[in-house]
């Protein structure tokens, strides 16, 4: 029965409730999942079909603003030069990442240790790293142990293909003596786990057909509903709901035809990124919580932190093979990711090699840009361009700061007529100087790697794709949401599991880091058990 | 579109066959039921079409023409490039969805060596060369302990 209590209540079946579900599943609790999109089905994807490279502008284009999918909710970006980018389905934005799996590194979570900004965070990486070994397992990561930017680390399966484009940078890298490494990746290299192997389709970022990306749909899910977890479709969260002595009961959602409905729980867990989280927890005012559930301190929706990212590019005079291989991962190089004072900037950046367009992109492109004519010149400008081009995205680390936030837009709804979120957000002067200099230094790079010409886009857009911050971790209930495993300090059966709890952003993507924390919290409840809510 | 002959003249002159004889022009490589599609699903797009090949065929009768089609591949170029100030939406909107289809094409695709669908065949990817890595894994630790 719908009214029924559950035990453990999950709002929303991305990267982070996917991970938690199958762990907490081992406590044999009733635990529903509820997600607001629907199951994929791959075989839809567009790379199964001729127009694939013109879906990235439609339905599987990155902002929620312009896809048109009934299931999505609108984001008020327009005060933010960064667009924000998610997507709603099971298995979350998971469906549309890259899959680069990048763990932290030990010196991320000790900031203000290491170089006085910002905060560390309650916990350290040597508390994570059990949680990326499992992690590494589940969603089967490739890569190459080894690397001396990190600690020594599991890789369970082989690299992902570096290609000619990888090679040629790779080259590069080494004639300036700069660091680069094949990227981790969450892509089977190998069949893993029920996961055909990767066959250098290219276009991960719109889904992958081959389910070699480990989306969590095709990882995690079909384990933890194994395992007895409930996962409802085209279930939207509107509220959750506190009872007399100030715990949260249940939660309030609609249903796929637009019902209201109520589902009750002794525990409810927030899932739904950093801005899906603090909008649930703003929305959810009562007498007891007038500013939001959970944000006494006020810090809900604070420190919203992307990543910003820079797009620099080559032109090369041979073809690369660019086409092929996993769009985002190819080998990545941290060689400036610690702070060195001279450079005018604290903390640093990573360097991501991407791969090239494919024909239609190509083409598309050279027409705007007059390389590419129509008429007699049009051959010669596509041969010249098509598969000559390689370049890297930079993602910077981005510190908090508490005028970067998510608050409730006062007008906007979602089709439910739940108000959305509206996204406030500067990038600050030491941003601004990081960009500078790996726009510079990426540059050199892909001219040692022979490009003829350069260009870069800085800061780059549309690159809202890593959500953090928003309702962070940390043992002072004034200045932190939740406690050092993610129990809401005011609502103690109320817990936050996804990028929402990032203390600092480091530089490079979250996912691995998000779901560790998320596997890392599940065990810390299953520790707590006996006492949980005291 | 009404007129498949002007159109394929048309698409022929946005994207011509490769010199080499590789690639087929846009309209020898059946683009028209590709845009006959597009306008379908943007019905915004049939008038421009419409009035943009009448206008041709207006400026070839100008040159003592019958029709767009029926002038030589230089005199088709002349007259589209003149259109531009009197129809200043028809080229970039026409050429965009030609550009589009032409590059899904499977035939276009066979040529360049790519496929118009990437699944389920993938693409073969030359073997890993990680002696590269020689250099880097002769470094220190980059990272900082703490």
């Amino acid at each position: 029965m719908p009214d029924e209590p559950v035990d453990v209540l999950i709002v929303g079946a991305g990267a982070a409730g996917a991970a938690f579900a199958w762990s907490l599943a081992d406590t044999r609790m009733k635990i529903v999942c509820l997600e607001q999109g629907d199951w994929m089905s791959p075989a839809d994807y567009p790379s199964t079909r001729s127009d694939w490279e013109l879906r990235r502008f439609g339905d599987y284009g990155l902002s929620p603003n312009s896809r048109g999918r009934s299931e999505d909710y609108p984001v008020n970006d327009s005060e933010s030069p960064i667009a924000v980018s998610n997507f709603n389905a099971v298995g979350g934005s998971t469906i549309l990442y890259a899959a680069h799996f990048p763990r932290f590194r030990p010196g991320d979570f000790r900031v203000r240790t290491l170089d006085g900004v910002a905060d560390d965070w309650p916990i350290s990486y040597a508390d994570l790293e059990p949680y990326y070994d499992e992690n590494a397992q589940m969603m089967g990561v490739a890569g190459l142990a080894g690397d001396p930017a990190y600690p020594p680390k599991e890789v369970p399966l082989p690299p992902v293909a570096l290609g000619r484009l990888g090679h040629t940078l790779a080259r590069g890298f080494n004639k300036l003596g700069w660091h680069w490494w094949p990227s981790d990746s969450a892509i089977a290299t190998v069949p893993h786990n029920g996961r055909a192997a990767c066959v250098n389709l290219g276009p991960c970022l719109t889904g992958c057909a081959q389910g070699a990306k480990a989306s969590t749909d095709v990882t995690y899910w079909p384990a933890a509903i194994r395992r007895g977890v409930e996962l409802r479709t085209r279930c939207r969260v509107r509220e959750i709901t506190v009872n007399a002595q100030g715990m949260a009961d249940g939660v309030v959602y609609y249903d796929a035809e637009g019902g209201e409905c109520r589902q009750r729980a002794e525990i409810v867990v927030l899932a739904c990124n950093g801005v899906g989280t603090p909008r649930v927890l703003l929305n959810s005012t009562s007498a007891q919580f007038p500013d939001g559930l959970a944000n006494r301190s006020g810090g809900v929706g604070r420190n919203l932190m992307f990543h910003p990212y820079a797009m620099v590019t080559g032109q090369f005079p041979e073809p690369l093979e660019g086409y092929k291989g996993p769009q985002g991962c190819c080998i990545m190089s941290q060689e400036f990711y610690e702070t060195d004072a001279s450079r005018g900037f604290v903390r640093g950046y990573s360097f991501e090699i991407t791969r090239g367009n494919g024909p239609v992109s190509t083409a598309l492109q050279g027409l705007g840009t007059g390389d590419i004519p129509w008429g007699a010149g049009h051959h010669e400008g596509f041969d010249k361009s098509f598969d000559r081009t390689a370049g890297m995205v930079v993602i910077c680390e981005d510190l908090p700061e508490p005028d970067n936030r998510v608050t409730i837009d006062p007008e906007l709804v979602d089709s439910d007529g739940i108000p959305a979120p509206k996204v406030t957000y500067a990038l600050s002067e030491n941003s601004l100087k990081m960009l500078d200099h790996a726009v510079e230094r990426g540059a050199e790079v892909l001219r040692a790697a022979g490009a003829t010409e350069t260009s870069a886009i800085s800061p780059l857009p549309p690159a809202g794709w890593h959500l953090m911050g928003t309702a962070r971790m940390g043992r002072d209930p004034e200045a932190s949401v939740v406690n050092e495993w993610g129990r809401s300090h005011d609502v103690k059966n109320l817990f936050v599991i996804d990028g929402s709890l990032f203390v600092t952003a480091a530089a490079v993507n979250p996912t691995n880091t998000i779901q560790a924390l998320a596997l890392y919290v599940a065990d810390a409840i299953k520790s707590n058990l006996a006492n949980l809510f005291d | 579109m009404s007129d498949s002959r002007a159109l394929d003249a048309l698409l022929d002159t946005i994207i011509p066959p490769s010199a080499d004889g590789r690639l087929p022009g846009a309209g020898a490589a059946g683009l028209a039921a590709y845009i006959d599609d597009v306008a379908r699903n943007a019905p915004e797009l049939t008038p421009v079409l419409e009035l943009g090949l009448a206008a041709l065929d207006a400026r070839a009768g100008g040159r003592g023409a019958e029709d767009f089609a029926s002038l030589d591949p230089d005199a088709r170029a002349e007259v589209l490039e003149g259109l531009s100030p009197e129809q200043p939406a028809f080229l970039p909107l026409l050429s965009f969805h030609v550009y589009a289809g032409y590059y899904q094409d499977p035939q276009v695709a066979r040529a360049l060596g790519t496929r118009s669908a990437p699944f389920p065949d993938g693409y073969e990817v030359e073997p890993n060369d990680l002696s590269l890595l020689d250099p880097v894994r002769e470094r220190a630790p980059l990272y900082r302990d703490v």
